[in-house]
């Protein structure tokens, strides 16, 4: 191929520049038969003649390689400003203006092929172009002028790819450039080749407008986020511990919600406990007291409804516990309290029990023990079996193993499911074996109970953290530790 | 709270008509049921059901269990399941005495307020 031997000949060795004006002829201009003009903006820079040798300066500082099949050097190798600016958004279709050329080159005989910065995969079809291109490169040779502005246009093109992108949105110059071709040089391009040359400019526009549009909005999000994370940690700060603990400052958009909805769920839990605690003390009527009970316990089912409403949409937040405060999330099982453990800090504190109730207790923190275990277990080999899938997972298999992997992670929101239906059923059976009173202040002791840990949190977080700790800080310690041991009295007035 | 455990229960109002099909996959099951104390549908892979046999397990309970992919009519009795229990994940599912108990919502409540037990007793699965 004449052109592709050209190529060879004309960029694959390292010589000095001027000697390759004696190439000029057989150069692959072929390649820059016909070309898109961006923007006729840089023209006016432009001296009126034409220099080759300018041509050949702005292709050494694009550092412009048209690689050939033998993979040797690019010619331009030592340019400082390497091809990949060019090649910014891999992915984005650079080779738009490529595609219609390649098949324009087979065919139509008279046609010419139109050459963009490619990407680096289509730049072989830069030095495909068959016979043809090379004739016509002969042919266009001769006709000077138009060659003149050809050139010209692709040299500014080559040499200012990003700003071009900005000037070609103003007015319509590729259309322009094109036009003004067409009408200069009738003779080796066809009314069909214009068309299609035209045609492939505009995509060109097109795709650089939209890749511009891209670049802004991406750009813009980024800054939204960035105030979004600075607004969060903000809030943080200012001490809403109960919106979860979470570092990283990525929620879900769920998760966010669930997490606002619990800060709320607490807020009215609270309100909940002043109603309990006065009317334990005023000595309220059992049968006062027990709407208020009863409210109580319809408020913790509320709680699992909202959580299985946001298992369903983001199970990694509540399993991982990142809707609790630090000190809750290191005794978390599976997204929750460990009902046994709460039933066994509550044996203690419900002190006194009739034997009745202190069996029924007992037997209860037994049977949430079997319950948890199997579990447990049951989770334990969904582990097993995801750790099997993903490792197994082999190339031919394609995404096959993590679609396998993905369908059995779903199974995480049913335990998690299964375990608040444990917790559920747990407190409702407390409620069950308690007599009214007893029952206010078990609530009372567990919403107590879970406002420690998170109060746990909120001290572990402020503690004072030199190296050396100083007399002062460990009395300061001890004094909250005694702040939290003193409400403890406070269990025993409720019985 | 109690649940009915007599025939399916909540699950179907009316009684089995009683020109059911041999080929019924629901009389199908009900049949393998009530061969054992204890009898548990479920499906090779799925990890509640290994959770809902530790736990009979645990308690000293051995039950059967039917891996429904490997039943002639399993596929069937699958669909019925779903459309019984409404729910898309049909197994594990527990009858104890030949009569349904549920999935693992219904065994986890009967659990934990401590009618399991008795059940399992009648059904003389427990000895104790």
């Amino acid at each position: 191929m004449a052109s592709h031997r050209v190529g060879e000949t004309g960029l694959s060795d390292s010589r000095p520049l001027h000697h390759h004006h004696h190439h000029h002829q057989h150069m692959p201009y072929s390649v820059f038969t016909d070309y898109n003009p961006p923007s006729t903006g840089f023209i006016n820079q432009e001296s009126s003649s034409f220099d080759f040798g300018e041509l050949e300066e702005a292709i050494a500082l694009q550092g412009y390689k048209i690689p050939n099949e033998e993979n040797k050097l690019p010619l331009y190798s030592t340019v400082p400003r390497p091809a990949a600016t060019l090649d910014m958004f891999p992915s984005w279709p650079m080779r738009v203006q490529q595609t219609p050329r390649v098949s324009n080159s087979s065919t139509d005989s008279g046609s010419a092929v139109n050459v963009a910065i490619a990407s680096k995969p289509e730049a072989h079809s830069l030095v495909e172009p068959e016979s043809p291109i090379s004739s016509n490169s002969r042919e266009t040779f001769s006709q000077q002028p138009q060659q003149q502005q050809i050139f010209r246009q692709q040299l500014q093109h080559l040499q200012i790819p990003e700003k071009l992108e900005m000037e070609s949105e103003g007015g319509s110059p590729v259309t322009t450039g094109g036009s003004s071709h067409s009408q200069q040089a009738p003779k080796p391009f066809s009314e069909k080749t214009l068309r299609r040359l035209a045609q492939n400019r505009e995509a060109a526009r097109k795709s650089r407008l939209r890749k511009k549009a891209y670049l802004q909005q991406l750009e813009s999000s980024r800054i939204r986020l960035t105030q979004l994370e600075q607004d969060l940690q903000r809030a943080r700060s200012q001490g809403l511990f109960m919106v979860g603990g979470n570092g990283a400052g990525n929620l879900s958009s769920s998760a966010a919600m669930f997490d606002m909805e619990y800060s709320r769920w607490l807020e009215d839990d609270q309100r909940h406990m002043v109603e309990l605690r006065k009317g334990l003390q005023s000595h309220l009527q059992d049968g006062d007291l027990r709407v208020i009970v009863d409210s109580v316990v319809a408020h913790y089912d509320e709680l699992f409804r909202l959580k299985s409403v946001a298992a369903k949409s983001d199970v990694f937040h509540l399993f991982t516990g990142m809707w609790t405060t630090p000190a809750e999330r290191c005794f978390l099982w599976m997204g929750g309290f460990r009902p046994s453990e709460l039933i066994k800090m509550l044996a203690i504190q419900l002190d006194p029990l009739t034997e009745q109730q202190v069996v029924g207790i007992y037997s209860l923190q037994q049977l949430s023990q079997q319950a948890e275990e199997a579990l447990t277990q049951g989770l334990d080999q969904l582990h097993q079996s995801l750790v099997d899938t993903i490792a197994s997972g082999s190339v031919n298999d394609g995404f096959h193993h993590m679609t396998v992997a993905l369908g059995k992670l779903t199974n995480l929101e049913v335990f998690v499911h299964q375990a608040d239906n444990l917790r559920q059923q747990t407190l409702h059976q407390l409620h069950r074996i308690l007599t009214v009173r007893q029952a206010a202040t078990c609530f009372l002791v567990i919403s107590e109970y879970f406002g420690r840990l998170r109060a746990l949190s909120t001290f572990w977080a402020s503690r004072p953290r030199e190296a050396m700790m100083s007399d002062e800080n460990l009395c300061q310690t001890t004094t909250d530790l005694q702040m939290v041991q003193s409400s403890q009295i406070h269990f025993s007035n409720y019985g | 709270m109690h649940y009915q455990t007599e025939s399916w229960g909540t699950y179907l109002p009316p009684p089995p008509p009683p020109t059911t099909t041999v080929n019924d996959p629901l009389h199908g099951m009900e049949r393998l049921a009530s061969e054992n104390a204890v009898v548990i549908f479920s499906l090779k892979g799925c990890c509640m059901c290994h959770a809902i046999k530790r736990l009979f397990c645990g308690m000293g309970v051995n039950p059967i269990v039917y891996e429904l992919d490997q039943q002639p009519l399993g596929k069937e009795m699958e669909k019925a399941l779903v459309r019984l229990l409404g729910t898309n994940s049909p197994v594990p599912v527990v009858f104890i005495g030949g009569k349904l108990i549920g999935g693992m919502d219904r065994v986890m409540a009967s659990h934990i307020n401590g009618t399991l037990v008795p059940l399992l007793k009648e059904a003389g699965a427990l000895w104790l």
